[in-house]
């Protein structure tokens, strides 16, 4: 198969890239290693701030995508560049694909929350991460038929803690776990929410708002210090431990519930990729660009790109943004080496 | 100058203007992880000996940071140092270098 | 055999002589006051020792590790050689010298120099029977000897091919004696072959004398070159001292006082001074100590800790506590120097005692929360410790098991513990950690249990070595899982995947459990072999020993210790401690288990 474009990964960062540069009449190629288009929203049910369905923003995606040819249930097995505008790529069914471009939308991976031992996922039933959490909404389980009383978020799970490798912000959780407070309060307006943050880190727009929503209308309680260790106790309810740090004390809280805010990671399952481009991957593993603020979507090998958040966590607008951007520079990169 | 009896400063607030940095700069001079800090509170509540005192690993460095150092020590002297918050610690400080300097100091200067 | 020179003296001999009396000086004030300032009852036990069968023990001991270097042998062919070759043979040079002495001129009996410069003194020639045999057997040593030399010298070049990647940096009293050691013997040899013509030579020295020709005929030369060796000899006895070859005589004390189970108490004096100026600097630790892989650690390894203790340098204690106290070192070193003893003696010189305050822990009611009737004798005690509260899985596929097996157990720290005092130990503070032991033994007395289980290898020795606990069993739980399966309690059946097992320091060489975990884990899984020995394991980096390692120096001597573990690529990791499995789960890119969780997973 040839193409002008390749793009590896089938989230929303390489779904609107390719619907992108497909409106450019070029020749568009996506790979995504899964049987459906969508990426991490799949599992995702409403989207923060304002609550829309993620499912819409993957339908108006998927409508968009034009002539694009879509390639479903294959990862790339290998690829190479042959010479100064030409890659080479074969795919995990042996197919192999001749390309001018590759635009590298690989994503993140979210942080598998059983290596943050102390915390007792998979150990226990009633720890659950954000993306659990997300699939029970979809289905419209919540937290079950029983209205759970007590119901703890514990943030920064596997982002800011260098004792599992990931020094970095995961930028999203805190106001995912605002947003999922909210929600659990609306299906379960008796229950009392806890969130046990580090740093509450509200940037964005409206963002604050949601904050001081949950405070004021929805009566969620933020407990600044981070969870230090979780058990259970014989009825099967958890014990969290942490420190109060503005009351200088340890607390200990049992709850019927604790959500984990798993971080976002580096996708390192693409490690090999990465290294037969030969790109630069910064310590935190994430894929550098160019530069961080002109040139964010090329990379140190020239017909190489890189969008969403293979760069690093982004937000759903940011990531949609930079595909955008990601299609312009792609289309003059073209160009370039049709006319020279 | 007449003395009205009081002062202005008051010793509950911490004063920057004249505070004792010398243990600080100490503590900073050997691994300096001291300094990374974000006062998340893991260490202060893993604390084993946080269940029967009043052990606040967190505290103590905030208040040497601030030149409290004579609050700040007795918040680890009970400390067993059994390393829970070395383990735990997401900046990677090394906590009980930490407390073994600040006691080894108190030790050199008053025994 | 006559004498060329009669009344037995030549100048040549007088720096030899000073040298040997003022080594025979130094060493007897050495052993004096070694000797003065042992302890009654260890001065007692010392002639107890010496006037009893324990003595043929200790002359094994003396032949075995002083002359003939065994356990060096043991580790490098060639590197062995090398020790012996030199130990054994000078000793035999010396021994031989003696008995010519006695045999052929007993009038000289006694004198010092004349046994080492005999045949300058004497005329004689190989034709005697005599002279053929000795004359031989002398050749003989002093060709190995230098052959042993040869080797030290390539090995100073090339220490890779004596199996050592590093070797120790030499001081300059190291350097002189050194130099002078390696000058003697080939000084010996020319000094003993122009005399050959003389006094006598055999196959070597005879067939330098002829090869040399007129040269050795003139006095000139002979007398420079013996001059030349006496002083080489002078030289060597002079630095000895200040040289590590003190270990030579050393040793012989040390080995007296180790088999009279003398231990040491100070970190410097008594018994420690013999340890410490028995430190060969031979460098076997260096490539041992986990520190080396860490860029500049490797300065913080015994060897340069015992030099440092033996100059009394007060930066001898920042040392101290760099170490990992993974004992490796003093598993492998072949003068069984516990260094890691040492570096605790002088942690706890310095410890702050009076600053540390437990009295809170007296305070304490002894509370057992028990899952079992409390009025029943609950036969298992099971104790978490702190690291184990922070690796839950450890504990919840212990008590799956125990319950599979219909055991009765109490968890007696499940709200948190009071530490077992062990991390208070290593850091120096022995004194302060018997209130930590108190009060743990008030609350596992109590409860009358039979069983104290753990699964802390940290804790493990602790209550094996300070606690008394007057008939409580302490077992580790990969022994009492081991117990489990053996008393049948529990079936296990063998997966077909493989695994590598890591020994934890304080269970391996600590405590001397090598086998169970082995039997546990052979009867859930393929196990593979790590490079390394289990008695040569190297510490997971996650040590509570250590106050001066970064986070970064403890993930590369992790990294290091899982490449040596994954070798053979096992599919899996498999270790026995909380603390083990942190540190590898962070970094090992295959899967990190506790032998519970695999017991727990194989369960049939």
């Amino acid at each position: 198969m040839e193409g002008d474009v390749l793009i590896i990964g089938g989230g929303p960062a390489g779904m609107e890239t390719a619907s992108r540069i497909s409106d450019f009449k070029r020749n568009v190629i996506l790979v995504e290693k899964e049987r459906e288009l969508g990426g991490h929203i799949l599992k995702w049910d409403r989207l923060f701030p304002d609550g829309i369905l993620a499912s819409d923003i993957t339908n108006e995606l998927k409508a968009s995508l034009g002539n694009t040819k879509v390639i479903l249930g294959s990862y790339l097995a290998s690829i190479e560049k042959r010479d100064d505008y030409h890659f080479v790529a074969q795919l995990s069914s042996g197919e192999i694909i001749r390309c001018s471009s590759v635009v590298l939308a690989t994503g993140f991976k979210l942080f598998p929350a059983q290596k943050k031992q102390e915390y007792g996922y998979g150990l226990y039933d009633r720890v659950i991460t954000n993306e659990d959490l997300e699939t029970r909404f979809k289905k419209s389980e919540g937290l079950g038929k029983e209205a759970p009383k007590r119901v703890g978020f514990v943030h920064c799970v596997g982002s800011r803690d260098e004792k599992i490798c990931n020094k970095q912000c995961s930028k999203l959780c805190c106001i995912t776990a605002v947003k999922q407070a909210i929600e659990l309060k609306q299906l379960y307006p008796d229950a009392e929410i806890f969130c046990f943050y580090m740093d509450l880190r509200m940037y964005g727009r409206g963002y604050e708002d949601l904050y001081l929503e949950a405070q004021s209308k929805y009566g969620i309680r933020f407990i600044r210090g981070r969870v230090s260790e979780i058990s259970q106790d014989q009825s099967g309810l958890v014990i969290v431990k942490a420190e109060d740090t503005l009351a200088s004390r340890p607390l200990k809280i049992t709850l019927d519930w604790v959500i984990l805010m798993a971080g976002i990671i580096s996708e390192r399952e693409n490690d090999y990729l990465t290294q037969q481009l030969s790109l630069q991957l910064g310590e935190d593993g994430f894929i550098n660009s160019l530069d961080p603020i002109i040139k964010t979507d090329q990379t140190n090998i020239p017909g190489v790109f890189v969008t969403g958040s293979a760069t690093g966590p982004k937000t759903l607008p940011e990531v949609l943004s930079e595909a955008r951007s990601t299609a312009l520079t792609v289309n003059e990169y073209l160009n370039k080496i049709k006319n020279g | 100058m007449v003395d009205f009896g009081f002062k202005l400063s008051s010793s509950n607030r911490i004063d920057l203007d004249s505070c004792d940095s010398d243990l600080f700069l100490k503590l900073k001079a050997e691994s300096g992880t001291i300094k990374q800090c974000i006062a998340c509170g893991s260490c202060a509540s893993s604390c084993s000996a946080a269940n029967f005192t009043g052990v606040n690993f967190r505290k103590t460095i905030l208040l040497i940071e601030r030149g409290k150092n004579e609050e700040a020590k007795e918040l680890i002297k009970g400390c067993m140092l059994c390393g829970k918050c070395t383990l735990v610690c997401p900046r990677g400080i090394n906590t009980r270098e930490i407390i073994l300097s600040i006691n080894q100091y108190y030790k050199k200067e008053r025994f | 055999m006559k004498e060329r020179i009669i009344f037995g003296y030549d100048p040549f001999v007088i720096p030899f002589t000073l040298g040997v009396i003022f080594i025979l000086l130094y060493l007897g004030t050495g052993t004096v006051r070694i000797l003065l300032s042992l302890k009654r009852e260890e001065a007692i036990n010392l002639l107890s020792s010496i006037f009893s069968v324990k003595i043929f023990k200790t002359f094994k001991d003396i032949l075995f590790d002083v002359l003939l270097h065994i356990k060096i042998f043991k580790r490098n062919i060639l590197l062995g050689y090398m020790h012996t070759s030199i130990a054994f043979g000078w000793f035999m040079l010396i021994f031989i010298g003696h008995i010519e002495v006695i045999l052929y001129t007993p009038q000289r009996n006694g004198v010092i120099y004349y046994p080492v410069f005999f045949r300058y003194f004497v005329m004689e020639t190989s034709q005697t029977l005599r002279g053929a045999f000795f004359f031989f057997l002398m050749d003989l040593f002093l060709l190995i000897v230098i052959s042993g030399v040869a080797l030290a010298i390539y090995k100073r070049f090339r220490s890779v091919r004596l199996g050592m990647k590093r070797t120790t940096r030499l001081k300059t009293g190291d350097k002189i004696a050194l130099w002078s050691l390696w000058m003697i013997f080939p000084l010996r040899l020319l000094a003993e072959s122009f005399t050959a013509d003389i006094s006598g030579g055999s196959f070597l020295t005879s067939t330098i004398n002829n090869l040399l020709g007129r040269f050795a005929e003139s006095t000139l030369y002979m007398d420079t070159i013996w001059w030349a060796y006496s002083c080489a000899l002078a030289l060597f006895l002079f630095a000895l001292p200040f040289s590590r070859y003190m270990h030579i005589p050393t040793e012989i004390l040390l080995i007296f006082l180790r088999n009279a189970g003398i231990k040491s108490t100070s970190s410097r004096d008594g018994f420690a001074e013999s340890e410490i100026y028995s430190c060969s600097s031979c460098g076997i630790c260096i490539d041992a100590c986990p520190m080396s892989v860490s860029g500049n650690k490797s300065e913080y390894t015994s060897v340069y800790l015992l030099r440092k203790l033996r100059r009394r340098r007060q930066d001898s204690l920042f040392m101290a506590e760099q170490c990992l106290m993974c004992g490796k070192c003093v598993e492998l070193c072949p003068v069984e120097i516990d260094s890691c003893r040492l570096k605790l003696l002088k942690k706890r010189e310095n410890f702050p005692n009076k600053i540390f305050d437990y009295d809170y822990l007296g305070k304490r009611e002894p509370v057992v929360e028990s899952r079992a009737n409390l009025e029943k004798k609950s036969k298992v005690l099971y104790y978490a410790g702190c690291m184990t509260h922070l690796t839950p899985q450890i504990y919840r596929s212990l008590f799956n098991i125990m319950d599979r097996a219909k055991i009765e157990y109490s968890f007696m720290d499940r709200d948190g513990s009071i530490c077992c005092g062990r991390p208070l130990i290593l850091s120096g503070g022995e004194n302060a950690a018997k209130d930590l032991v108190e009060a743990n033994s008030k609350i596992i007395l109590s409860s009358n249990a039979d069983i104290l289980l753990l699964s802390c290898p940290i804790c493990f020795k602790v209550f094996n070595e300070n606690y008394n606990l007057k008939g409580v069993k302490v077992m580790h739980h990969s022994q009492y899982i081991n117990l489990l399966i053996q008393e049948e309690k529990i079936k296990l059946k063998k997966g077909d995947f493989s695994v590598v097992y890591h020994d934890p320091c304080d269970l391996g060489r600590g405590s001397l459990v090598y086998t169970e975990p082995r039997e546990v884990i052979s009867a859930a899984a393929i196990l593979k072999e790590s490079s390394n020995l289990p008695n040569e394991s190297i510490c997971c980096g996650g040590s509570l020993a250590s106050r001066r390692f970064t986070q970064s120096e403890r993930d590369s001597v992790t990294l290091h210790s899982l490449e040596k573990l994954n070798v053979n690529n096992p599919q899996k990791l498999v270790t026995s401690c909380p603390l083990c499995l942190k540190s590898f789960a962070k970094l090992n890119k295959r899967e990190t288990l506790d032998i519970a969780q695999l017991v727990e997973n194989q369960m049939i």
